[in-house]
């Protein structure tokens, strides 16, 4: 059994490098994923609510056609509250998405993303945060506010009782740092997906943070995301709780409520 | 039977590496059934005068010569490369020469580069080349160094069009004027798999229609990386077995005759 909890779909306007979502299926069927947990972030600039929606309901028009294998998080801009507050009723509530997804418009220890915080709380979702602690000054000047494992420290100091999913230890970012500095959060959760497939990843984000807060991710890098947890050095019962099993108590959170 | 062209051994300055002695190599290999291993000298990056790190690896790997199969790892601009390449080649045994010109600061495709990958290849050694060795991302503060081009390699290439190359560690040719231009393609190399999919954004099945099989070598990155992933891309890939031998370990095997 395995939940991917990053993925991504196709939409109207946004491609990742493949022709058509089926290929996500097929994907996860050849590589044993039972369910993928998806979004469509707007990536750069500060989206209006027009072209959130729009994007959300590319996610779940894909919900639709694949019931059960796609699941799907609400992407919202934190800048606009009262439209982001709207839309996540609307998707969640409405749509039965399980999460939402925050990308880099703000930091995520930014007050302005106090509010949906505080609406995941309530309804008993995760949040999924883009994130990576980037060493390289050319590639951090890229993504001025994207943030790292020190502002989910802050955001969970504030909000303990919130899912922080902390996106792609193998995003790019320096893993080590991310991984000791979230230690100390045992609120936060890390995700291992990203194209980064450093060998002694996952054994130490196990080692420093306990497999019960790692989620399997693949971020469309599919044999790395599987590869990396399947050849890591921990044990059967480590690999399971990060392949599905943390995720799936997530998400039955929401479920029983 | 599996070669993998991409291994190493020795130290990285930046972060700590398991598996990188020859028997700690060897007990990942065993664990992951990777038969042989094309290795080179991770010091011989670092040091001023290169063929240190290459007297290292002779000695390193001597009791191990029917699995580990060592390339040398020179630069052309410090004196004595010649002699240098000259006691790799007959007196250490070594196949390949693995070069790294950003990291010894010249151009692949110009000057006393040129003299040395001719200078091998009348020696009958592939020159294998590395786009990168790790991530920028996440880069060492004092670790300033970018990705090589393919274009640098497609240089080379043109001005040696006897050599036999193999590129390492690359993620994508959509585009490049090495899957474009004819004559390129009809060349000797050989193209690594470690940094490219074969589900959803299908790059190594891409690769394979448009160059064919014999093009492609199975690679892990070792023991920068997982070999996992790598072995689970061709366990998943759509194959006749003896297309998959190809890439597995016949392609390699052939530039070593």
């Amino acid at each position: 059994m395995k939940i991917d909890c990053h993925m991504h779909v196709k939409g109207r306007r946004r491609s990742w490098g493949w022709g058509d979502n089926d290929k996500i299926i097929d994907a996860a069927d050849r590589l044993g994923i039972d369910k993928l947990c998806c979004s469509i972030p707007i990536t750069s600039g500060m989206p209006t609510p027009a072209e959130v929606q729009e994007r959300n309901d590319d996610v779940l028009e894909a919900m639709k056609r694949y019931p059960g294998r796609i699941l799907g998080y609400c992407f919202v801009n934190p800048g606009y509250r009262k439209e982001a507050i709207a839309e996540i009723e609307r998707c969640v509530i409405k749509h039965e998405m399980m999460g939402i997804k925050l990308y880099n418009q703000y930091k995520c220890s930014d007050p302005a993303v106090y509010p949906v915080v505080e609406e995941a709380i309530e309804l008993k979702i995760p949040i999924l945060e883009h994130a990576g602690y980037v060493s390289d000054p050319a590639q951090a000047a890229r993504q001025p506010k994207i943030s790292h494992a020190g502002d989910f420290v802050k955001l969970a100091a504030e909000y303990p009782e919130a899912m922080l999913i902390e996106a792609h230890i193998g995003g790019g970012g320096d893993w080590e740092w991310g991984i000791k500095t979230l230690r100390h959060s045992p609120s936060v959760y890390l995700d291992t997906s990203g194209s980064v497939i450093d060998e002694g990843m996952i054994e130490m984000a196990v080692r420093e943070l306990g497999a019960e807060r790692l989620l399997f991710g693949t971020d469309m890098t599919m044999e790395g995301g599987v590869g990396k947890v399947t050849g890591a050095r921990i044990t059967e019962s480590q690999r399971e709780d990060i392949f599905w099993k943390n995720m799936a108590a997530i998400l039955e959170r929401r479920e029983q409520s | 039977m599996i070669i993998d062209v991409n291994a190493y051994l020795g130290h990285w300055p930046f972060r700590q590496l398991r598996h990188n002695t020859a028997t700690g190599l060897l007990k990942l290999m065993d664990e992951n059934g990777i038969d042989k291993a094309m290795v080179s000298s991770i010091n011989a990056i670092f040091y001023k005068n290169s063929h240190s790190g290459n007297e290292e690896l002779a000695t390193e790997i001597k009791m191990h010569r029917d699995r580990l199969i060592p390339s040398a790892t020179l630069n052309p601009e410090y004196p004595g490369w010649k002699d240098d390449l000259k006691q790799c080649h007959e007196d250490f045994g070594m196949s390949g020469l693995r070069l790294f010109p950003h990291y010894h600061n010249y151009t692949l495709g110009k000057g006393k580069s040129l003299d040395m990958i001719r200078d091998a290849t009348n020696r009958g050694m592939f020159v294998s080349v590395p786009i990168r060795v790790v991530d920028r991302r996440q880069r060492h503060w004092l670790d300033n160094v970018s990705d090589l081009s393919i274009s640098d390699i497609e240089q080379a290439m043109r001005e040696c069009p006897e050599a036999s190359f193999i590129i390492l560690n690359s993620g994508g040719f959509h585009n490049t004027k090495l899957v474009r231009d004819e004559k390129l393609r009809s060349g000797n190399f050989l193209i690594e798999i470690s940094r490219m999919s074969v589900v959803l954004q299908e790059a190594i099945p891409r690769l394979m229609e448009v160059l064919g099989p014999e093009k492609l070598a199975f690679g892990t990155g070792m023991p920068f990386k997982y070999p996992a992933p790598a072995l689970l891309k061709m366990q998943v890939l759509k194959a006749p077995e003896e297309v998959k031998e190809k890439i597995l370990w016949q392609n390699a095997a052939r530039m070593l005759k």
